[in-house]
């Protein structure tokens, strides 16, 4: 035992040197940068651990953010929208979009290296972003590869298969780095798929362990579905991973699978080292109206009803706000942030209890809120100093049909949205109160960063970026851009510099304040 | 014991590898030394150039060769992989002359270049490509297989893999506009520039003739396919609508749903029925998707202006006046109001039981 013990270190040793030996100055992502990243850097998805996509950076102020202005523009020259948080590592920023993946001067916005994934099938309708670990980045592709890129050139270390496209299954996340494992989630609704996270090896890519939400398809009764499309998070201290999963499919239909469906639409948490499944929540038992519970789980620490608790909240895009204890998954609050005709109440578990009369049905139901949710994917953001949680909420309606002809597999149904606006909303968490609400217009937009500083980022469905007072909602700037705005915006220090970037059709924007207002 | 170096060794000789990146090295296409000029695109463009300088004198300018001597090398990225292709450049093959020389960005950008159909020469119109709709459905299967490819990876997650509707899009298999199409031309035109009027979110994309003539077959053999199974086809048919009861839907029409504060019967509704039916008129009953609203500004000066509201944010207001001039201003510095009546339509919706609406759309379905 010993033995093996000593070979193993023997052996993580030597790879540990031959893998940093040619990376010398080079972008060393190390999991402590991870655990603890600094100003200089947006090393995740959400920036950190925790999702709440809140900055420490101070030199942007509520007084001088009316100063603000371009800093550089990149230009990606494609049709594809850029819909990813980039990641920034020792100067370089790494975005992409389907097939595409630029590493850039975050300094200045030139394109270091672009790399491009071969013409292949699989849904190009978004890429999140990619993850990084040491040298390497990690990047999803539409035909659900994982591809290994060295950082420094965007040449490809390795490319392995994480789900089967011929299947119906494609990728778009930001994978995530937890320790030695590299986690990778899975997409698609149009075909009865089983949803799966895996946990991949980042030096071989060999997977360590998968998690399956669901049981396999064509068990009798059962829900397929669960998909985990969108970046997880992580709590060091519990050693949990939290990610939220998919609707069931068939989506429109319920008769074909009986009963609450898990875990899908549910908030899970893995331990990242073994796949094994601690608790889970589910947000919305038997799902028939396509609203997955991927949105992001934002973990805080801070006190509910008068006793520090460690926190997860989501606003799930089936309209309503949770908080639950994660460090056992029970609920602390359940409240609806926006229209919401769907349900019969709270049950004592504080999930929401869907009303059989408002499944899909052959002459027509009235929704609220439509299919793309009262939120989507567009990220929150959650600000300690007010204790508000802030989110890019649409309020909407639509109409949902099911009927025999719709079959049991994949949509199963049709739906269509009649009317929906977009508000940012500030959510109270302990009450669940909505504090203030900015109208932006007719449509969705991107998400949300705060700032310590008490400003608040985000964009409306005109594609006007806007600085927002955190406190009361009132806006302090804006800028247009000329497209919506698709990404969640992130910020960054470098050389005394605090930039904010947000991405606006093809073209990447860096914000800054001008060196006499610094 | 003594195996175990032996096994170190291998381990350590694989990590070795992988760090040197050289365990299953795959297709880098465009991936640029880090010292590459900055802003230097990677696409088409110098590919073309490379293609040009190497390639053009025998397989053609516009890569047409000269059969059966000299392939055309259009379509080539359907007939070989990329690995295929470089191997082909590097060796030879027949008379071809080997051309090691190629290789590294030169070798990704002529690569690209040929597999890029977007760099097709000479722009063909839709119609002269492979004329569409009635006739798409002899489109050769060629054709109709590309555009289902495509439509397959960039619009089937809106549109659904069978067009018949997905997540937010619209059923194309029972879309007016397709229906109504007879060159390809409307297809075209909304895959071209998207939508945008309302609050529909389409986006534009940036395919070539060739490829939307692959879209528009697709769209349209798909359509024929649905219409050949009538009572048995996904999706919402008229027949679907007829559960409520035109006489209650009467009564809440001119009670509850306050319908005749705005619209009248045999006014603005007449004949409403004879001009939608089905989803369109339900969803039109319900919401009435781009109906005018007008907007009234008043500058600091006292001077007045009116006219139909066309662009509205949080910090301009615009307007188009009754001789079609457009307006704005910045919404700090006047006053305005703006009256929406499809407003009320909104304010509705938490009031609706489900058979409130199939009654009053078996009503309206009376006003023909």
């Amino acid at each position: 035992m010993r033995l093996v013990k000593n070979v193993f270190s023997f052996v993580a040793v030597a790879a540990a040197i031959l893998a940093i030996a040619p990376l010398a100055n080079a972008q060393n992502l190390t999991s402590a940068g991870l655990l603890k990243p600094t100003a200089d850097s947006w090393p995740t998805y959400h920036g950190d651990y925790t999702g709440r996509r809140h900055s420490s950076l101070t030199q942007i102020t509520k007084e001088n953010v009316q100063n603000l202005g371009l800093a550089w523009a990149f230009q990606t020259n494609q049709g594809a929208a850029i819909k990813s948080s980039p990641l920034v590592v020792d100067g370089v920023m790494y975005f992409t979009v389907p097939d595409n993946v630029w590493a850039v001067d975050a300094h200045t916005g030139h394109q270091i290296w672009h790399y491009e994934y071969p013409p292949n099938k699989g849904l190009h309708i978004g890429q999140r972003g990619i993850g990084m670990y040491k040298g390497w980045l990690y990047f999803m592709t539409p035909d659900a590869h994982m591809v290994s890129l060295n950082a420094k050139d965007g040449t490809v270390r390795w490319n392995i298969v994480v789900a089967d496209v011929n299947l119906g299954y494609w990728t778009s996340m930001a994978p995530l780095i937890v320790g030695n494992h590299v986690l990778a989630g899975v997409s698609g609704d149009f075909d009865n798929l089983r949803g799966y996270l895996k946990a991949i090896d980042p030096e071989t890519g060999k997977t360590q362990w998968t998690w399956y939400a669901t049981e396999p398809v064509g068990t009798p009764n059962k829900a397929s579905g669960g998909n985990t499309w969108m970046t997880g998070t992580y709590d060091p201290e519990l050693n949990l991973i939290y990610w939220g999963t998919g609707n069931p499919t068939p989506v429109l239909k319920g008769t074909p699978r009986p009963g609450d469906n898990l875990y899908t639409c549910s908030i899970v948490a893995l331990n990242p080292d073994t796949g094994k499944l601690a608790w889970a929540f589910q947000v919305s038992p038997h799902d028939t109206h396509d609203w997955d519970a991927a949105e992001v789980p934002v973990l805080v620490d801070a006190d509910f009803n008068g006793k520090p608790r460690k926190m997860l909240m989501q606003a799930s895009r089936n309209g309503y706000f949770f908080v639950l204890d994660r460090t056992n998954g029970k609920s602390l609050l359940t409240t609806p942030f926006g229209p919401v005709n769907w349900s019969l109440g709270i049950d004592k578990q504080g999930r929401p209890i869907p009303n059989p009369e408002k499944e899909p049905a052959p002459d027509g139901r009235l929704i609220a809120p439509d299919e793309g949710g009262l939120t989507n994917f567009r990220s929150p953001s959650f600000d300690p100093k007010t204790g508000l949680f802030i989110v890019s909420a649409r309020p909407s309606w639509s109409i949902y049909f099911a009927k025999p002809a719709d079959g049991t597999y994949g949509w199963a149904g049709a739906d269509y949205g009649v009317w929906g606006k977009g508000v940012i909303k500030a959510i109270d968490y302990k009450t669940g109160k909505t504090r203030w609400s900015h109208e932006i217009g007719q449509g969705s937009s991107t998400g949300v960063l705060t700032t310590a500083t008490g400003v608040t980022f985000t964009g409306d469905a005109e594609g006007n970026l806007l600085a927002l007072d955190t406190a009361n909602g009132k806006t302090l700037w804006h800028s247009g851009t000329g497209s919506q705005i698709a990404t969640s915006p992130i910020t960054y220090e470098l050389d005394g510099r605090q930039y904010v970037v947000t991405g606006s059709g093809g073209v990447l924007f860096a914000w800054a304040l001008p060196d006499a207002h610094r | 014991m003594k195996k175990i170096p032996v096994i170190a060794i291998t381990t350590l000789a694989m990590i070795f590898a992988a760090s040197r990146g050289g365990l299953t090295p795959t297709y880098a296409a465009s991936a640029q030394p880090a010292a590459a000029p900055a802003g230097q695109a990677s696409g088409t463009d110098a590919g073309a150039a490379v293609f040009k300088q190497h390639c053009a004198v025998c397989h053609g300018a516009n890569r047409q060769g000269t059969p059966p001597t000299f392939p055309s090398l259009i379509g080539v990225g359907q007939r070989l992989t990329p690995a295929q292709e470089e191997t082909m450049i590097h060796q030879g093959k027949g008379i071809m002359p080997a051309f090691p020389q190629i290789k590294g960005q030169e070798l990704a950008s002529l690569l690209h270049f040929l597999n890029d159909s977007d760099a097709a020469p000479a722009a063909k119109p839709v119609a002269a490509v492979q004329p569409p709709s009635a006739s798409a459905i002899h489109a050769a299967p060629g054709t109709v297989r590309a555009g289902s490819a495509l439509f397959q990876q960039n619009c089937a997650f809106c549109h659904g893999r069978d067009a018949a509707g997905g997540e937010s899009g619209p059923d194309l298999t029972r879309s007016k506009l397709v229906a109504t199409d007879r060159q390809g031309t409307k297809i075209a035109e909304v895959v071209r520039n998207g939508r945008t009027d309302g609050d529909k979110k389409m986006p534009a994309f940036k395919f070539s003739d060739d490829q939307i003539a692959g879209l528009v077959a697709f769209i349209h053999d798909e359509t024929r396919k649905a219409n050949a199974k009538p009572g048995g086809r996904r999706g919402v048919d008229v027949a679907d609508l007829q559960t409520g009861n035109a006489a209650a839907g009467k009564q809440y029409f001119e009670g509850p749903g306050g319908c005749t504060k705005c619209h009248s019967a045999a006014g603005d509704l007449a004949h409403v029925a004879s001009r939608y039916e089905g989803l369109q008129l339900e969803m039109r009953m319900l919401y009435p998707r781009g109906a005018k609203s007008t907007v009234a500004v008043t500058l600091p000066s006292g001077e007045k202006f009116d006219g139909t509201l066309a662009y509205r944010d949080e910090f301009t207001i615009g307007l188009i006046d009754k001789t079609g001039q457009y307006r704005s201003w910045p919404t700090a510095t006047v006053k305005y109001s703006v009256d929406s009546p499809a407003d009320a339509h909104v304010a509705q919706f938490p009031k609706y039981t489900d058979a409130d609406i199939h009654n009053l759309m078996a009503y309206i379905q009376t006003l023909k």
